[in-house]
């Protein structure tokens, strides 16, 4: 009975690790790590430079590492660390695309030309309005930690995507979250709103992964395994109840579309991108979507497909909620940070259109579309930080009234990837709802593609008004100025920018590298 | 929580035959779980409600042991009985014992409709899982604690079919560091040195250079509440705790002004009891 | 406690009856509990003074504590209560890989080692940046 002095087991085998698939991740999480030693040891002046030097590197030794494997990565993929991790041609594909963003990400932190030290508060610790608070918007310092906690959630982000069983996505889910709930308190300016935004991203988001997890422990109980395989071969013949099969996989999902920001499960989106630093907010809006929907492709793919009967109802309402509420609720913002997250919800329900369509081309439309929607919203943040006036970011869009006769770039820029996102062609963003779309009909979605249809065309409203205020509304006369970036934030909206007219020119390398492969497990 | 307990004694009632001693400590245990709960919500001090659900989380605990998961019950009290409910205790002291939640509503109905749909969903998931618990096939004891080593053989899945999601744990822990530091600490880089301090109070930066006098204690008394004697046999009213003194008139305060008349008695034309004055406590 | 434990079951048979010892030693504690506190309560003298009401007798002031919150605590020792948890949860591991330790091996080791070493680095941090002194 109970002997805790257990008789001599076997002994195990040390695992083969295919370690130069995984290299990418275990550089960024071994650079994190040594993050927080720089930050421990490291005097506080030259901090800020060590660990820009050392994410720099990291994500571009990550990208090395991925660009040297994937060039002879086996065309099925692999599974590795006892089938935890699948690396196969999508996790690939997302790697990609994570690292890109996460670059880009990292050189909007990293800025301290746009906002004087930097988007981030000095010392997080002080409270807000105090004589210490005044005294810390003086100093030029700020928060160095955001350097490892960036590179953590990268990392989880990558591993989410790659995850072949629910434990290890959970673990990674709470990797990538933990420290995203933990910058969005970190603004140096509007710092109540900004923790007002930490506090209800963190309760809703522990609530969400407690639904995860309810669902995974569900799913345990039909499966008696936690990989994914084992889930979609226990639903192909099992005499269990499919109660908890399918109990497990809605509490699953509500876990999963709240992380992507999908409909009935978003409202946390507009408060959280409004109120964190915007640097963080580009960062949540472009590699947590890219992640989420990563997850969700491999998990309905790979776990669930068999079953696709019974559960796709239920997703095509959530996603013409999604749809509908990102589209209709957009049209009433005021502010440009919330606008975009609805826009954000609205794009979240045409991706899942993609992602419902469980059919290869849906898979690397799906795919594409993450990449070209990643770069807009990278690089439209970027811009939405560059607006200001003495109080920070102007982020009311009556603020923005003639902001062309001020800066005609940037409203140039601003409205390039406006459009991306509308969806107008010779934009990636029209590429993107191309495939997916035509995927979705393909599948025997007409009626659903319909509706997304209707709701990109509402939405296209909200971003040509955006338009229409910068070229032909005459300026106020104190309006905000447009601040010229310095190296960073201008590298990393030029990387956005690029990528979306790339993609929308010749959108086909892309394309094709999207659709190479299917997941392994 | 008790619900699945007894529904995990009903079938191992079914499976196996329950030892004397197991049914026992159940019937002593499930009642204190139980109790514990209900105190947990009753209770109306916070901390009460707090220690009531310790109570609870250890009759769980010892529950997992007898029912042969040893490392279940151990990370039960380890985690839930010591860590989170530290935890729960340190949030209850950091937003103030007594404070309550502010009863309006921004949202109207919004209590209403969250307890509705909370409550259903507790139904649904309860009732859906009980009935489908029935066709679960247990793996069994025997083979689930091969070797009799529940815990060896835990050990054998985290360090092999589980190694990369319990090394990605550690990245969690320091995130969680990270975030305490990040959010609760200040750093006072420019603290005074004693000999700063020193110095400042001989500057007449303090009230006075010294620390102030003992209590004086005589062969009478061996109470802090009887004051220093000067060297010219004054009294010297700061040697005693500035607390002591100010309990005594600040208890008499609100009787010195209903004697002096300066609160208003009960209005014999009032319909209610004029309500009871804030403040004082 | 782990100790008694599995003594006991190496020692007895299959059925609970090797807790009784266990149960035992509960009693003893709770009944010495009871009976110090009702004896202090009913043999020691009991000489009223306002002074030995405060939370301090020798005099500390305690600190002053804001009415309105009812009683907070400043948020520095939050801090302390992380750091708790961090350690505490990494106990939890060492549990079992410390019971199967000669089956993972050499293998084992590395990966223990690299979890505490990790862990680690959080502590480092917390220390280095004076978590630990008190202010």
């Amino acid at each position: 009975m109970l002997a805790l002095q257990p008789p001599p087991q076997a002994p195990i085998d040390a695992p083969q690790i295919e370690y130069s698939a995984i290299l990418p991740v275990l550089i960024l999480l071994g650079a994190a790590c040594i993050g927080v030693l720089v930050e421990a040891f490291v005097s506080k002046a030259s901090r800020w430079a060590a660990q820009v030097t050392l994410s720099l590197l990291a994500i571009l030794g990550a990208g090395l590492a991925f660009v040297l494997y994937v060039t002879d990565s086996p065309e099925r993929g692999l599974t590795t660390l006892y089938r935890t991790i699948a690396v196969d041609r999508p996790a690939l594909f997302l790697w990609g695309t994570l690292l890109a963003l996460g670059l880009g990400a990292l050189l909007l932190i990293a800025d301290r030309t746009v906002e004087r030290g930097g988007a981030f508060v000095a010392q997080a610790g002080i409270r807000p309005g105090t004589v210490q608070d005044r005294a810390q918007m003086a100093s030029g310092g700020m928060q160095t930690e955001v350097f490892p906690l960036t590179l953590f959630a990268l990392s989880g982000m990558m591993i989410f995507c790659a995850a072949n069983d629910l434990l290890t996505m959970f673990i990674a889910l709470e990797v990538l979250s933990l420290p995203l709930y933990l910058m969005c308190g970190l603004a140096r300016r509007r710092r109540l709103i900004s923790q007002e935004s930490a506090v209800k991203y963190f309760l809703l988001g522990a609530f969400a992964s407690a639904f995860f997890l309810y669902g995974l422990a569900l799913l345990y109980g039909y499966a008696g395994s936690v990989k994914l395989a084992d889930i979609a071969n226990a639903a192909a013949g099992s005499a269990a109840s499919d109660t908890l099969l399918f109990g497990g996989f809605g509490l699953l999902v509500v876990g999963l579309m709240f992380k992507a920001s999908v409909g009935p499960f978003h409202a946390w989106t507009p408060d959280v991108y409004q109120g964190s630093p915007t640097p963080i907010t580009a960062f949540m809006a472009a590699c947590t979507k890219v992640a989420a929907f990563g997850g969700i492709l491999r998990v309905l793919t790979v776990g669930f497909e068999s079953t696709s009967w019974e559960w796709r109802g239920v997703l095509w309402v959530v996603a013409v909620a999604s749809m509908v509420i990102g589209a209709v609720l957009g049209l009433t913002q005021t502010d440009i940070k919330r606008m975009l997250a609805y826009s954000s919800i609205a794009h979240a329900g045409f991706l899942l259109v993609g992602a419902l369509a469980l059919r290869p081309e849906g898979l690397s439309g799906t795919l594409f579309y993450l990449l070209t929607y990643g770069f807009t919203t990278l690089a439209a943040f970027g811009a939405v930080s560059l607006v200001r006036d003495s109080n920070g970011e102007a982020t009311h869009l009556s603020q923005w009234a003639g902001l062309a006769k001020r800066s005609p770039v940037l409203a140039w820029v601003f409205a390039f990837l406006l459009l991306a996102m509308a969806g107008i062609p010779l934009t990636s963003g029209f590429i993107g709802k191309f495939v997916v779309f035509s995927a979705g009909i393909q599948d025997g979605m007409a009626p659903l593609v319909v509706i997304a249809l209707v709701a990109s065309a509402v939405a296209a409203f909200f971003y040509l008004r955006v338009i229409v205020l910068m070229f032909f509304s005459d300026p106020a006369p104190d309006g905000p100025t447009v601040t010229v970036p310095g190296t960073f934030t201008t590298a990393a909206i030029t990387l956005g920018v690029l990528v979306t007219l790339v993609l929308g020119l010749v959108p086909a390398f892309a394309l094709d590298w999207a659709g190479t492969g299917t997941f392994a497990f | 929580m008790s619900n699945s307990a007894m529904l995990l004694a009903q079938a191992g009632a079914e499976v196996a035959k329950v030892s004397t001693g197991e049914a026992i400590s159940f019937w002593i245990l499930a009642p204190l779980a139980l109790g514990g709960a209900l105190g947990m919500i009753f209770a109306r001090n916070a901390v009460h409600s707090a220690m009531f659900l310790v109570l609870t989380m250890l009759s769980l605990g010892v529950m997992y042991m007898v029912q042969q998961a040893p490392f279940l019950g151990f990370v039960q009290i380890i985690v839930y009985t010591g860590a989170i409910m530290m935890l729960f205790l340190f949030v209850l002291m950091l937003v103030g014992r007594d404070s309550s939640d502010s009863v309006v509503e921004v949202l109207r109905g919004q209590r209403v409709w969250a307890a509705i749909l909370g409550i259903g969903l507790a139904g649904l998931l309860v009732t859906g899982v009980a009935e489908a618990l029935t066709s679960v096939r247990p793996v069994g004891l025997a083979e689930q604690n091969a070797g009799g080593a529940n815990v060896a053989n835990i050990g054998r899945s985290v360090f092999t079919d589980y190694l990369f999601p319990f090394e990605l744990t550690s990245a969690l822990l320091i995130t969680a560091a990270l975030g305490a530091m990040v959010l609760g600490y200040t750093d006072k880089s420019k603290r005074r040195t004693q000999r700063e301090t020193a110095d400042a109070r001989f500057r007449g930066e303090h009230d006075r250079p010294s620390p102030l006098p003992g209590p004086g204690v005589y062969a009478t008394a061996n109470s802090v509440a009887v004051p220093a004697l000067l060297p010219d046999g004054s009294i010297a009213p700061e040697s005693v705790s500035a607390i002591i003194e100010a309990t005594a008139s600040r208890e008499l305060a609100t009787d010195i002004e209903t004697v002096a008349g300066a609160i208003p008695g009960p209005d014999a034309h009032a319909l209610k009891p004029a309500a009871a004055k804030e403040g004082d406590k | 406690m782990v100790g008694d434990v599995s003594v006991m079951a190496q020692s007895s048979g299959s059925d609970l009856g090797s807790y009784l010892p266990l149960v035992f030693l509960l009693a003893l504690g709770a009944i010495f509990a009871g009976v110090s506190a009702t004896l202090g309560a009913l043999v020691g003298p009991k000489r009223y003074n306002r002074a030995k009401l405060e939370a301090y007798e020798c005099g500390i002031e305690p600190s002053p504590q804001p009415v309105v919150g009812g009683g907070r605590v400043p948020v520095a020792y939050y801090l302390t209560a992380m750091l708790f948890i961090l350690f505490d949860i990494e106990m939890v591991f060492l549990y079992p890989f410390a019971v199967s330790a000669d089956a993972l091996g050499v293998f084992g080791l590395v990966e223990i080692v690299l979890f505490i070493a990790t862990v680690g680095f959080a502590y480092a941090y917390v220390w280095r940046r004076g978590g630990l002194d008190w202010n």
